[in-house]
């Protein structure tokens, strides 16, 4: 502070004047006053350059040197030193980072899906004045979902439902011409309705599930787990078979009469009772 | 000229509230080049959409203030190594770039007395992202080889974008603005 109130009284002589409004990545002049030769200084987020200068004369700052928004303070010294500072803006948005969550999602969940998008610069640098941006959600190109958005503090977000059916789904967020896209799977929920036929055979008792579809009616991943268990007078065990083109099967080694159920997850299915090896 | 100065209504900024979250961490100065007096006060009200938990709010406040230190140290010794870890991305390119600069003009910063005030106003719906707000405080000074050249108690605005790495908060944006 000390050093600046000394060179207000003795620096009147090379005054500067910097820039109202600079745009990052545009060209902008410092004017000076004074004669003779001076050492200039721009001092900003990625660049620290020093050059000599004629007082008097225009100092031009070169568009790469303005490419990163923020703080700059410009120095000149010819003996003494005087300084001025400004503020380098966000250019316009040319680009949008989108980041969506979760990537595979159940349908029919409430409130599972969001996303959050940041307008940057061509530059990167993250634009802070208001911007419309559009979320969309869409599934064979049939809208699903869209909600406007206004950033704030440079960010836009939203969260939303899963849509009914199982596949692919992309969401996009759009910013004028600007887009980014987000491909999301929704994949069936819990099974519904689960139900199983049985019969015995040579080896034991051959269960296996009817299709199995979830609430909304779409089919059931490959790889989920379905649960077998069977209860008779020798005790109870369980096998555990998973979803192959849309059915579980399971092979039982029960000799006797047998009460046999299912399960998926949390959801239970219809019991079924065989009868002994004859 | 836009400069701010210290002033009692920026302290008063930073009296606590009880309603509010408000957590320090400061650390006493050592015998490093660079000053490593760096205060950091987190406040975590207006964080949105998800809640911020205790224990990410520590991380924040100690990454964050790690973050000044390395940056601080980095720019007075004109070395890169300290950006390695609490810098990413776009933060860590243009902080690289000004290093270099200094390297090429023989110039040097110090950030001396520094005091954030740093706001949490976005927390993403993950917590993958997180922006914040800090008014910071410093004693500012340039040097062309040993002259100061400028000398200054600044109020700055940053604009901040942090995301979680494998251990840590790291700063991908850090974008001064005049105001917020």
């Amino acid at each position: 502070m000390g050093f600046a109130a000394a060179c207000a009284v003795a620096c009147a002589a090379q005054d500067l004047r910097v820039p109202q409004s600079a745009v990052a990545g545009e060209i902008a002049t410092i004017s000076t006053t004074g004669s003779g030769n001076a050492t200039f200084y721009l001092i900003g987020p990625g660049v620290s350059r020093k050059t000599d200068v004629t007082l008097g004369q225009e100092v031009p700052l070169a568009a790469q040197d303005l490419r990163n928004a923020g703080e700059y303070l410009a120095i000149v010294c010819s003996g003494t030193c005087s300084s001025a500072n400004f503020y380098v803006s966000a250019a316009k948005p040319s680009s949008i980072t989108f980041l969506v969550h979760p990537s595979r999602v159940p349908v029919g969940q409430e409130n599972v899906v969001s996303g959050v998008a940041f307008p940057f610069d061509q530059h990167h640098n993250l634009v802070l004045t208001t911007q419309n941006v559009s979320f969309q959600l869409t599934a064979k190109d049939a809208s699903l979902w869209s909600h406007p958005v206004q950033t704030q503090n440079g960010v836009a977000w939203f969260r939303t439902s899963s849509g009914k059916s199982a596949g692919p789904v992309q969401v996009v967020s759009a910013l004028g011409d600007l887009t980014s896209r987000r491909v999301l799977q929704q994949v069936a929920s819990d099974p519904c309705n689960l139900r199983i036929t049985g019969q015995r055979t040579k080896a034991g008792i051959l269960v296996q599930t009817d299709p199995v579809h979830d609430c909304a009616g779409n089919v059931v991943s490959d790889g989920t787990i379905v649960t077998f268990t069977a209860t008779g007078a020798q005790g109870t065990g369980t096998v555990d078979a998973p979803i192959k083109q849309g059915i579980a099967r399971a092979q039982i080694d029960a000799p006797g009469a047998a009460a046999i159920s299912v399960a998926s997850g949390v959801v239970m299915g219809n019991e079924i009772h065989v009868g002994a090896q004859p | 000229m836009t400069r701010t100065f210290k002033s009692a209504a920026h302290i008063l900024f930073a009296a606590p509230v009880a309603a509010l979250m408000i957590l320090l961490f400061a650390a006493a100065p050592d015998s490093t080049a660079a000053d490593t007096n760096v205060q950091v006060q987190l406040n975590t009200q207006k964080a949105g959409p998800r809640e911020i938990e205790p224990l990410t709010a520590r991380g924040i406040l100690r990454d964050y203030r790690f973050a000044w230190t390395s940056m601080a140290q980095a720019l007075e010794s004109n070395t890169l190594d300290p950006f390695e870890g609490p810098f990413s991305g776009d933060a860590r390119q243009w902080l690289r770039q000004t290093v270099l600069g200094q390297q090429q003009s023989g110039l040097s910063r110090r950030y001396l007395d520094q005091t954030h005030q740093l706001e949490v106003v976005f927390y993403a719906p993950e917590g993958d992202v997180m922006e914040l707000h800090d008014t910071a405080q410093y004693q500012l000074q340039i040097r062309d080889g040993d002259k100061t050249i400028h000398d200054e108690h600044v109020v700055v605005h940053y604009v901040v974008l942090m995301t979680p790495a494998a251990d840590r908060w790291v700063i991908r944006q850090l974008q001064a603005v005049p105001q917020f």
